[in-house]
């Protein structure tokens, strides 16, 4: 009997396995799409988010979300944004294809920096969001920030310096070892340059034609010699280029060392603050006190500005390059999802152009009406072909904010990432915060506020300031008596109403550099001087000489190596290139006298008439 | 527990139906695929409903599926290597793209690589599997099966309702 290949009668099965399939959808559909809303979103931005609800309505191919909750990676207790309704309208050819093209963006009853019930919950694991929020972390703890001691200077205190904790120290070490791998790597390169056989056999050649006569040599004679000189000029060409390859590794080499020992220097400059810090010696120079009073509180802006744009270059890369990312976690490996960008296609997200306009009800300090545009976010760039640009005005004279305008454009389009971000609030409230290490508050009331933000590959840049007019100061010293040193910048910031501040950033993101001004560093800086000036200059030429003591062994001898390891480096290219060319002259000569002069291609000498 | 109760009654209602070795096999070699691949995919769904409506051995799918789950389990690795081999390739990468750019397609996650890893190695070992287990069925059922079929766990086995439901992809 022959099998039959269908089983008709168990297709009743399977329409019945496909229908429940279908009904678990229906019921299941958007609670599962909600939480993996949650838990995507939370993961891509690492910050917790809270979706209330998710209503599909697949005829539109839309998506309502209602109180969105987006927590601030810095303050669990505070929503960055909340929104009561956001409505997303998507592009169903590109559904079709697993990718979101966003039509339509309407979000409502949108508030800031709102108070949360419960602290969020901080990023953990791996992932890029919470190893980047520690990354952040700990390139805004490297800032060098200026700590102002306002205890009782004391002069004959003893300085007790630990070698170990100089960076003086290490920074010269790490140096030595370069010195040393330096040098290793020169010397196999004046090895490997090999031009001792070439040197040797052009001087024997210019030894044996030095007497030669091109009468007795004879025509045949005449025409190998010509072709033994040629030959031989050909291989010092090609030896003086590889000098000149050496000579330029030999620079670079040296060059790198030149940086070393001004990190050196750089280092002792810290290990001066260090030293003065553990005496409580105050820095007297008007950029430290400004750095001290208001360093912290700049970083903090600076560090949430460059996490999320940071946040935005591993989620918006250049190119169209397959891009791996970790799979979605299940019971078994998750493996890695690759995506395929094909250009004049749909990219995986794309938010073509979002034109909100949303107020913010209420007598609350961000009252007023809204206007957000963006357009060209997407995971890539390159398909989309134009800067992400974004841009959230506001205009309310009278109300709290009187104006805010925030503007950032994300350009991904070439390997050279360039981020920038400038946003300018006038008439906002501004946070009140602490002084560092000082029992004083400032509360700087209404003003404007300013940053500027900008990445472009390693190199960063920045300007945060404020403004007010209406300062107050407050004094917490938590029952103990101020000291005179306190006391005096007390009186002195105590009668200042106007406070200006200007934080700039400079540098890369390994090597970033924070520069602070106000209008009170000034006041401050001579009002201490007039009375402790030289009490602190005397303590401060001791802190000087007991770190030059102890770091001074350990510099010495690596700044008299580097040194001579760039003149004997210099010198050696120089020899070299001396004996080399020292041939090449004599060869030439050889040359000419043999053709008599008319050799083509052999140098003339220049006439002047 | 459970898990391996279910397991020898898989066994014993792939080994005892009425299928022939090969369609027993073909059940078999056809539930592989659910256990050597990550399970909720849509390429599960098509696989499940071949084996609902192709004249194999129903309970040799789930047979083939309970024994190729921890082999999907233990492998992982060995899928994730093949896959990340097979989607970086550079010949391969404008077919991966056009897939990846075509309506639907996407859906089916070939695009990572435990997904695409383990169905590769289940195309290339459905036919080794299926051979196996045909000439595996056909000495079990010359040599044991007789014995096994009047054994006490055996008769309790066939006699549950749930047997019933079986039967109704019994192979014709």
């Amino acid at each position: 009997m022959r099998t039959r290949i269908f089983r008709w009668r168990a297709i009743s099965v399977l329409l019945l396995v496909l229908a429940v399939l279908g009904l678990l959808t229906v019921l299941f559909a958007e609670p599962v799409l909600e939480e993996t809303t949650e838990e995507a979103g939370t993961e891509l931005l690492g910050t917790q988010l809270d979706i209330g609800s998710l209503d599909l309505r697949p005829g539109e191919t839309a998506v309502d979300l209602g109180r969105l909750e987006l927590a601030d990676p810095f303050d669990p207790m505070k929503n960055l944004v909340e929104a009561e309704a956001i409505a997303v309208r998507l592009n169903p050819e590109a559904l079709a294809e697993k990718k979101l093209v966003i039509e339509r963006l309407t979000l409502r009853g949108m508030r800031f920096g709102t108070r949360r019930t419960r602290p969020a919950e901080p990023p953990r694991g791996d992932g890029f969001a919470p190893t980047l929020l520690r990354e952040v972390r700990s390139w805004a703890r490297q800032f060098d920030v200026p700590v102002l001691q306002l205890t009782t200077i004391d002069t004959v205190r003893q300085l007790a310096l630990d070698p170990a904790q100089l960076g003086t120290i290490r920074e010269a070490r790490a140096l030595a070892a370069r010195a040393d791998s330096t040098r290793r790597a020169l010397q196999s390169g004046f090895q490997a340059l090999d031009i001792e056989g070439t040197v040797d056999s052009a001087r024997a050649l210019a030894d044996r034609l030095a007497k030669a006569d091109p009468a007795r040599l004879g025509l045949e004679g005449t025409r190998r010699a010509v072709e033994d000189v040629r030959r031989t000029l050909d291989r010092i060409e090609e030896a003086k280029r590889r000098v000149e390859g050496l000579e330029r590794s030999v620079r670079e080499g040296v060059d790198l060392l030149g940086a070393g020992l001004g990190d050196v220097d750089a280092a002792r400059r810290r290990d001066y603050a260090f030293a003065r810090s553990l005496i409580q010696l105050p820095s007297l120079d008007a950029p430290d006190i400004s750095g001290a009073f208001f360093g912290q509180v700049s970083i903090d802006r600076f560090k949430e500005a460059r996490y999320w744009a940071e946040l935005a270059r591993q989620h918006m890369p250049p190119g169209l390059l397959p891009k791996p990312e970790p799979g979605p976690d299940r019971l078994r490996a998750s493996g890695t999802t690759v995506t395929f960008p094909k250009r004049r296609d749909y990219p995986p997200f794309l938010l073509r152009d979002a034109d909100v306009d949303f107020t913010i009800a209420g007598e609350g300090p961000l009252g007023g009406a809204y206007t957000l545009r963006a357009s060209g976010v997407t995971t890539y760039p390159a398909l989309y072909g134009r800067p992400a640009v974004l841009r959230l005005t506001r205009s309310a004279e009278g109300s709290a904010v009187a104006s805010l305008r925030v503007d950032a454009v994300l350009n991904h389009l070439t390997r050279r990432l360039r981020d920038s971000l400038h946003a300018v609030a006038s008439g906002v409230s501004l946070p009140a915060f602490d002084i560092p290490r000082l029992p004083f508050r400032v509360d700087p009331g209404r003003g404007r506020v300013m940053l500027d933000f900008a990445m472009t590959g390693e190199r960063v840049s920045g300007r945060w300031s404020i403004a007010a007019d209406r300062v107050a100061w407050r004094v917490d010293s938590a029952g103990r008596a101020l000291s005179q040193l306190e006391e005096l910048v007390w009186r002195v910031v105590s009668g200042l109403e106007r406070l200006e501040v200007t934080a700039e950033l400079r540098g890369t993101l390994a090597k970033p550099q924070l520069a602070v001004r106000s209008n009170i560093d000034e006041a401050i800086a001579a009002r201490i001087k007039a009375l402790f000036g030289e009490a602190v200059a005397s303590a401060e030429r001791r802190v000087r000489a007991e770190v030059d003591r102890l770091v001074e062994a350990q510099v010495a001898p690596v700044r008299r190596e580097v040194d001579g390891l760039r003149a004997e480096a210099t010198r050696r290219v120089a020899e070299q290139r001396r004996r080399l060319d020292e041939l090449e002259v004599r060869l030439q000569a050889r040359l000419k006298a043999l053709t008599g002069g008319l050799v083509p291609g052999l140098p003339l000498p220049k006439l002047e008439l | 527990m459970l898990t391996l109760l279910k397991l020898v009654q898989s066994l014993i209602k792939a080994l005892h139906s009425e299928g022939t070795p090969g369609q027993v096999a073909a059940g078999i070699a056809l539930g592989a695929v659910m256990g050597l691949t990550p399970l909720v995919n849509v390429h599960n769904l098509v696989i499940f409903a071949l084996i609902v409506i192709l004249n194999v051995s129903f309970p040799g799918a789930m047979l083939g599926w309970a024994v190729f789950a921890p082999v999907g389990f233990l492998l992982d690795p060995v899928f994730d290597r093949i896959g990340a081999a097979l989607l970086h390739h550079p010949s391969l990468v404008p077919l991966w793209t056009d897939w990846y750019n075509t309506p639907l397609v996407p859906y089916t996650n070939f695009n990572n690589t435990v997904v695409l890893g383990s169905f590769v190695a289940w195309l290339v070992l459905a036919l080794p599997i299926y051979l196996g287990a045909r000439v595996g069925v056909a000495r079990y059922r010359a040599t044991l099966g007789e014995r096994v079929r009047r054994s006490r766990l055996y008769q309790a086995i066939t006699a549950s309702k749930v047997y019933n439901m079986y039967r109704l992809f019994r192979p014709e």
